[in-house]
């Protein structure tokens, strides 16, 4: 052991892993969804918790960090907060695209005329 | 106090029966120490056939689709909902063997979840048989962070220190391209190190799972992409081999060198309870689900 690896400092392999420690977007990974053995009669719509997990573990490894510097992104994220704030961001995703759309269109129009336009530049004045 | 002699329409039972977990009925496990959701009742064995459910009665008004919507979107309520769920899986799958149930299925009653249950008995036997003696492993393996720093050395160029003079600006170019080649050299040892480590712990496993992709390591502040989220089903008498392996793994150059390996467990078999596994899927078996 002459040299000390990084990867050794925080591990120690199987260890007993006590689950009330264990991180939480590690659990939520394994209990939502996971193919339905079985449905319940009350269903959630899964998809939502899930894109929300995607978000959790993409900030979940710097939540600790966040705390710390005393930052609760929770409370700013606004597709966590409230349903009502989820439906003003799907809202807001429908405009948006819908802007999308016609400015590519328009584009689509212009396309034709900015090549011309290009080469009657490049054309050496005589 | 006057109580309602029977609601006249009971379409919505004022409890609902919460399932955390099935397991054999001649397993039902002691549950004394499990509490489940701060609302509900008891934690308790069901019994429905041959098979067991370990369930809860819990409030339907704060577990309704509306309610765990709500309650769901909220972290920090997410969290205390998720780690209720998973302190009960965990107890009652360290206790005997269970197939660990998705968070919040919910029944109306506890006939329904009987019924429920009763409807994929073979396909529970199934999924009992094959988590029997195992437990679930986590293993993620994290590329390490540059370990260029700024400040820290930079080994390309050994200790001729010229001059900003004539050939600078192709010798600057020569640095950087150096850089960029070291830097994909990196990766490129990465990745394969993470191959590595899945392929020498597959072979340990009844079955493996990748799992999708976390993000950036917490242990090196926030940087270092994670190359392996992956879940391994191992029979208890081979959680010591896992060891071992892990241990060879973290020694050698090729891959304790290259990434950070963390390893979680045991866990619940949460990732293998879907009843699929590879052999099913290379088998692709008739649909049971039929039903």
């Amino acid at each position: 052991m002459t040299q000390t690896r990084r990867t050794l400092e925080a591990y120690e392999p199987l260890e007993p892993y006590p689950p009330r420690t264990a991180n939480l977007a590690d659990i939520l990974e394994r209990i939502l969804d996971k193919g339905i053995v079985i449905a319940g009669d009350i269903k959630i719509d899964l998809l939502d918790i899930e894109l929300l997990t995607i978000r959790l573990r993409l900030f979940i490894s710097s939540v600790d960090t966040a705390r710390k510097a005393g930052v609760n992104w929770w409370e700013t994220e606004p597709a966590l907060s409230t349903r009502a704030n989820q439906d003003a961001l799907a809202d807001e995703n429908r405009r948006l695209r819908e802007r999308l759309d016609s400015l590519e269109t328009s584009r689509e129009c212009l396309a034709g005329d900015t090549p011309r336009a290009k080469r009657r530049k490049e054309r050496p004045t005589p | 106090m006057t109580e309602l002699t029977e609601p006249a329409t009971s379409a919505e039972p004022s409890t609902a029966t919460y399932v955390f977990a099935v397991c054999r009925a001649t397993d039902a496990p002691a549950l004394a120490t499990a509490r489940g959701h701060g609302d509900g009742g008891e934690v308790r064995a069901l019994p429905a056939g041959t098979l067991a459910a370990v369930v809860q009665e819990v409030p339907t008004a704060a577990h309704d689709e509306e309610a765990l919507r709500r309650r769901l979107s909220e972290r920090t309520e997410l969290e205390r909902y998720a780690r209720a769920h998973h302190e009960v899986v965990a107890a009652v799958c360290e206790a005997v063997t269970a197939v660990p149930l998705p968070l919040a299925t919910l029944y109306r009653g506890e006939e329904r979840a009987r019924r429920a249950l009763a409807e994929r008995e073979a396909r529970f036997h199934r999924i009992l048989d094959r988590v029997e003696g195992c437990a679930e492993w986590g293993v993620k393996v994290w590329a390490l962070a540059r370990p260029s720093a700024p400040g820290g050395p930079e080994p390309a160029t050994g200790g001729d220190d010229e001059s900003p003079a004539g050939s600078s600006g192709r010798a600057y170019l020569e640095r950087l391209r150096g850089r960029q080649r070291a830097r994909e050299a990196r990766q490129h040892a990465a990745w394969t190190a993470a191959e590595r480590v899945d392929a020498a712990l597959r072979p340990l496993a009844v079955a493996s799972r990748r799992l999708r992709a976390q993000g950036q390591d917490p242990a090196q502040g926030g940087s270092g992409n994670q190359l392996l989220n992956a879940a391994y089903l191992v029979r208890r008498d081979g959680a010591a081999a896992l060891a071992t392996a892990l241990r060879a793994l973290n020694d050698a150059p090729d891959t304790g060198d290259q990434v950070r390996i963390e390893v979680t467990g045991p866990w619940a078999p949460y990732s293998f309870a879907d009843g699929t596994d590879a052999a099913d899927e290379t088998h692709t078996e008739a649909p049971d689900g039929a039903g």
